[in-house]
């Protein structure tokens, strides 16, 4: 694909994010006209409109795009790593054990205790993953190593969380689990953007900086190592980006799907397959996904809080079937 | 005397307890064009990865010593599985093979536009620039690797079984761009089944067998009636011409 077409997606990404921030951040329950909303968004006159703009609705959106960037960056990069279309950053285990960490502090009654404590322990959680996926894979292992190291781990992981479940001291406790695992972007602050922001940003410079490596190993890993690409340290950067974006993210969102898996799929065609363009087509890609699906739980259901998590899964399933359906008459 | 590209001292490989290539030395120097003969399970594919540093291995090799990005703009590597993971074009498969001139993120400038497309007219592969490369038969995928592998552009080139899979006028143009590659002061070793085409362009030929060197030298002498027997378990059918030794395997020996 030529560069000027590159320059049309990219510029075409951007635009929609940027469409779907304004949208996210337009819409709401207070129905402020548009010119109030944006006079509000940028002037601090700490009225109730600029309370909402940039306490509730500004967060939101920008958690949408930290997330969606995360979740695109981590599924185009493990895809790229493990010349593999179906792989997803839930893969490595990180998620699911984040979940965990986030559901322990629920069931024990500490993130109603502490502010932060869930966000902490979730991240707690991604990192006993990374730890455990080091001492199981090995750091020489190959990628067979560490898919099987990360579903083992994954299935942990949900064991665990299904133990505190049924081990939950109420019904409460247990739909708060339940609904918290869900996902939402609903009743997040600045707060917790200052939590994930370090995290997610440190993982998008560790993914970014693979990219040679990803389109090197179009080849194999032994033409890949013969071009001079370190294939340990390309390993563990990998796994540590993508276990601080999902794990950050999982974190101050729960677990949000099918973005890491669908938004690569969808888009490395416009990039002509190569692993290294498709890395900052899916970053954007991720966010305008969580954006759209974000807005879309508002605006279906005002009423019923409909969850983020959710709704990615009734939008993003189908949309994988077609592309499924299209591979497949493809390869006829 | 010309520059050494590859030398291996008492080189070693080990799998568990077994030495898979064992004791080996040679050199190739520049103008070199090899032959990597031996059946199945020889210890060639072994031999070349070990010599790059891709296994553990024991014993001196100049290439397994060097930095791994010194040793990429040393040798270009071309291995017998033959991997394209995406369907990117051919264009950008090929310009893999110019990573490591290039710093991280930087496109690729004239001289290296200008290797990729030399390197897919010496694979007979120009008009496929644009193409999938998934999307080309088993052959002409076997081509475009070697035309990355030939865009790194390195002094020595190591082959692992280049032209299995390719039709014999691709076979016979291979080796034939190889030869004229060395002639013009680059080495190559190459790995190959078929002694009729490792007779006719190779200078020298190294024989191996369970791990060990057998035989080293000119075809002539590498090719014998003894070692046929021993090693290959065939009889063969071997004259002289005008176009080079002429080698045509037989029978096999009971």
């Amino acid at each position: 694909m030529s560069a000027v077409s590159h320059k049309l997606l990219f510029t075409g990404l951007g635009l929609m994010v940027g469409l779907l921030t304004l949208t996210s951040l337009l819409i709401g329950p207070a129905g402020f006209s548009i010119v109030d909303s944006l006079s509000a968004l940028f002037g601090g006159s700490g009225d109730a409109v600029s309370l909402v703009m940039q306490e509730i609705r500004l967060p939101r959106a920008l958690l949408a795009i930290m997330v969606g960037i995360s979740l695109g960056l981590s599924g185009a990069a493990l895809q790229g790593y493990l010349r593999n279309p179906l792989a997803e950053p839930g893969l490595i285990g990180v998620s699911s054990s984040a979940a965990l960490g986030a559901v322990v502090t629920l069931q024990t009654g500490l993130a109603a205790q502490m502010l932060f404590a869930l966000p902490f322990f979730g991240l707690f959680g991604a990192g006993v993953a990374v730890v455990l996926l080091l001492l199981l894979a090995g750091p020489r292992g190959g990628s067979l190593t560490l898919i099987l190291a990360g579903i083992a781990i994954s299935a942990l992981a949900a064991a665990l969380t299904s133990l505190v479940l049924n081990l939950s001291p109420n019904p409460f406790a247990t739909s708060e689990i339940v609904f918290w695992m869900l996902g939402s972007l609903a009743d997040r602050s600045f707060s917790h953007i200052n939590i994930a922001l370090p995290f997610m940003a440190l993982g998008w410079l560790l993914i970014l900086s693979t990219s040679r490596g990803l389109d090197a190993l179009i080849l194999g890993e032994d033409a890949a190592a013969s071009l001079g690409i370190n294939l340990t340290r390309l390993r563990w950067v990998l796994v540590l980006g993508v276990a601080a974006c999902t794990g950050a993210a999982t974190s101050v969102v729960g677990a949000i799907g099918f973005v890491g898996l669908v938004v690569p799929h969808i888009l490395r065609p416009f990039v002509g397959a190569r692993p290294s363009r498709l890395l900052p087509a899916s970053a954007l890609g991720g966010a305008a996904l969580v954006l759209a699906a974000d807005i879309a739980a508002r605006v279906i259901l005002p009423d019923r809080d409909l969850k983020l998590g959710v709704v990615m899964a009734i939008i993003g399933a189908p949309v994988f079937l077609h592309l499924i359906y299209r591979t497949r008459r493809a390869e006829l | 005397m010309t520059t050494s590209c590859l030398s291996l001292q008492d080189f070693t490989v080990y799998r568990g307890e077994c030495p898979v290539v064992d004791r080996v030395s040679t050199e190739l120097r520049a103008g070199d064009l090899v032959g990597l003969i031996g059946p199945n399970g020889a210890g060639k594919t072994t031999l070349m990865r070990g010599a790059l540093g891709l296994l553990p291995h024991q014993g001196h090799s100049s290439l397994s010593a060097l930095p791994a990005n010194t040793r990429a703009r040393a040798v270009a590597w071309l291995p017998q599985t033959r991997e394209i993971a995406w369907p990117v074009s051919v264009e950008t498969l090929v310009m893999l093979g110019r990573v490591p001139h290039l710093g991280a993120g930087q496109s690729p400038r004239a001289e290296d536009h200008a290797a990729v497309s030399d390197a897919l007219a010496a694979m007979d592969l120009t008009g496929f620039a644009t193409r999938p490369a998934t999307a080309l038969s088993g052959g002409e995928q076997a081509r475009v690797l070697m035309a990355r592998a030939l865009a790194q552009n390195c002094p020595l080139i190591m082959a692992d079984e280049p032209v299995a899979g390719l039709d014999p006028r691709h076979q016979i143009a291979t080796l034939a761009h190889l030869q004229s590659l060395t002639q013009s002061g680059k080495a190559a070793l190459v790995s190959l089944h078929d002694l009729g085409l490792a007779a006719r362009f190779c200078d020298r030929l190294i024989l191996m067998d369970h791990g060990q060197k057998i035989a080293e030298g000119s075809p002539e002498d590498v090719l014998t009636e003894d070692h046929l027997r021993r090693v290959f378990g065939i009889t063969a059918h071997i004259t002289r011409s005008e176009q080079g030794l002429i080698f045509q395997a037989l029978e096999v020996v009971e």
